[in-house]
């Protein structure tokens, strides 16, 4: 079959090249120059792994376990918090009044916020099926991290001026 | 023997599994497919440990054809 | 089939044929007399760079092939010249391909960067830049420009794609569904599965595994849309987890590479505000 199919192309060109230009023939030649390949660095940071299938390939793909705090419950509580974040920044500086409570909201919404945006940010990027050591210690590095922010920032509260009076001081300097 | 690469250990374990499913074959073609296994891997025994890509695609390549002959309807290769 | 292909060739020419019907696959190629309005006119050469990889050489690196084309003398498309590429220089090229008009979502490749369907691009009339062509990003590649979609279509059955429901209507006949009903469904059914939009989506390239990815996530919420589907709790039990739809952080590169003009990231959205509403 191959053979034919083969020889099929090969007359077809003989028969096309018959009924063209010479100039046409010799571009339809096609004199094809072949160039390797770089698309990706040598050394790549995280290589993709080789192929896994689970299961033959009529099977479905897996079904993760549901688990509603991570998935719609914390997309909720994300939301609320970034939705929130717009009015308790604007709310201190257009009122003109300092409040510690509004203060302390809004420091624990910036710190929570951001613990759940770098939290996304390793989980695409570190997957735990992928890299699990890693994707572990950086959770546990990105808690300290937002405990020491929470900590300082309950410091700056409680024995200095506050986040909101900083910033007044700061914009008017 | 050497300490295995987490490469070598998967082909090996391709090359068992293929063991495994040649035994639910039928006993007088066990030792065509047994050949046959061989063989396929015989091919490309000269690829350089590092070439991780050609590996893998092979390993892909394995599995996809060990899902395929594992089918119960296959009960002789040539 | 004969009558098919002669269909199609009386489109691309109407000089009476002088090949036998062997020689017919043909389409991509027009006649340089039939077609070109005037002949005298320069050819415009065009250079097509062409991802290459063959698997029964796997120890071979994947290169870039250029082959040049004059556009007179092909059809309009990304996919007539690679089929022209194909019949006349160089055999060995392969790629998917079937319906040649945007409806069976085969020849969906990477062409000049963007994700789209061979037979829905238009070849730029610029002859001066050259066209590079390469297979879905992201994905394991099978040959040249043939990628590998077994988990594409594994996500896809796992979503459970049909009608899902227990009860009877009363009359014992079909599901009726009201025009309202049916309208929300537009913009979703149409989607062909091409894949254009999961293997541009870098939320999909880093966890394909687990993240189901834009076009998947759009037939789920199809069938969460359906007024005559039951089983819609169950659904979005499945999805409730932190990798199957909450992994979208809405890039839009879905929305905007679709060939079909579909918007994955509104029915990603719908869904996610379908998860909130208990």
């Amino acid at each position: 079959m191959a053979s034919i199919a083969r020889q099929s192309s090969f007359l077809r060109q003989t028969c096309l090249s018959a009924f063209r230009s010479p100039l046409a023939t010799r571009n339809g030649a096609g004199v094809s120059q072949v160039v390797a390949f770089h698309a990706s660095a040598k050394k790549q940071i995280l290589p993709p792994l080789p192929q896994t299938i689970q299961g033959t390939m009529n099977d479905a793909a897996p079904i993760p376990t549901p688990h509603p705090s991570e998935g719609s419950y914390h997309w909720t509580f994300e939301r609320a918090i970034s939705v929130g974040l717009v009015p308790l920044t604007i709310a201190p500086f257009a009122a003109g009044s300092l409040n510690p409570v509004m203060d302390a909201v809004l420091c624990s919404f910036i710190v929570l916020h951001s613990h759940i945006g770098f939290q996304a940010a390793i989980i695409d990027y570190f997957p735990s099926r992928r890299v699990p050591k890693t994707a572990t210690f950086c959770s546990w590095l990105l808690r300290a991290f937002t405990l020491t922010t929470a900590v300082g920032l309950y410091e700056f509260e409680t024995n200095d001026v506050g986040v909101t009076e900083a910033f007044k001081r700061v914009w008017k300097a | 023997m050497a300490r295995l690469s987490g490469l070598q250990r998967e082909v090996l374990s391709l090359y068992r599994k293929c063991l495994r499913e040649i035994r639910k074959k039928p006993l007088e073609t066990r030792s065509n497919f047994k050949t046959y296994t061989r063989t396929e891997f015989q091919k490309y025994i000269s690829i350089n440990k590092k070439d991780f890509n050609a590996i893998e695609y092979l390993l892909r390549k394995g599995y996809r054809q060990l899902e395929m002959y594992s089918s119960p309807g296959i009960r002789n290769v040539r | 089939m004969a009558a098919l292909r002669s269909t199609s060739r009386l489109v691309a020419s109407s000089k009476p044929l002088f090949r036998p019907a062997v020689f017919a696959r043909s389409y991509a190629t027009v006649e340089a007399a039939a077609q070109d309005p005037n002949p005298s006119e320069a050819p415009r050469t065009k250079t097509f760079h062409v991802y290459r990889w063959n698997p029964d050489q796997p120890t071979e690196k994947p290169k870039m092939q250029s082959y040049s084309l004059d556009l007179n003398k092909t059809g309009p498309m990304m996919l007539d010249a690679l089929i022209r590429i194909k019949n006349e220089m160089d055999p060995t090229l392969t790629f998917r391909r079937s319906c040649r008009e945007g409806i069976c979502g085969s020849c969906a490749m990477n062409i000049d960067g963007v994700n789209t369907l061979a037979c829905l691009c238009r070849i730029p009339t610029d002859t001066a830049k050259e066209s590079r062509i390469y297979p879905l990003p992201h994905t394991y590649v099978v040959k040249d420009l043939v990628p590998d979609l077994t988990q594409f279509y594994k996500q896809y059955k796992s979503i459970k794609p049909y009608l899902q429901r227990d009860t009877k209507t009363e009359d014992g006949l079909e599901f009726r569904q009201s025009p309202e009903d049916r309208k929300k469904l537009d913009g979703l059914y149409e989607c062909i599965l091409c894949a254009c939009c999961s293997t541009s989506c870098p939320s999909y390239w880093w966890n394909s595994e687990e993240y189901l990815g834009p076009a998947i996530l759009l037939q789920s919420y199809r069938w969460l849309a359906d007024s005559r589907d039951e089983k819609t709790a169950e659904r979005k039990h499945a999805l409730d987890n932190s990798m199957s739809v909450y992994r979208c952080h809405t890039i839009l590169n879905c929305s905007r590479t679709c060939p079909k003009g579909l918007n994955p990231a509104r029915a990603i959205a719908e869904i996610k505000k379908l998860m909130a509403s208990h």
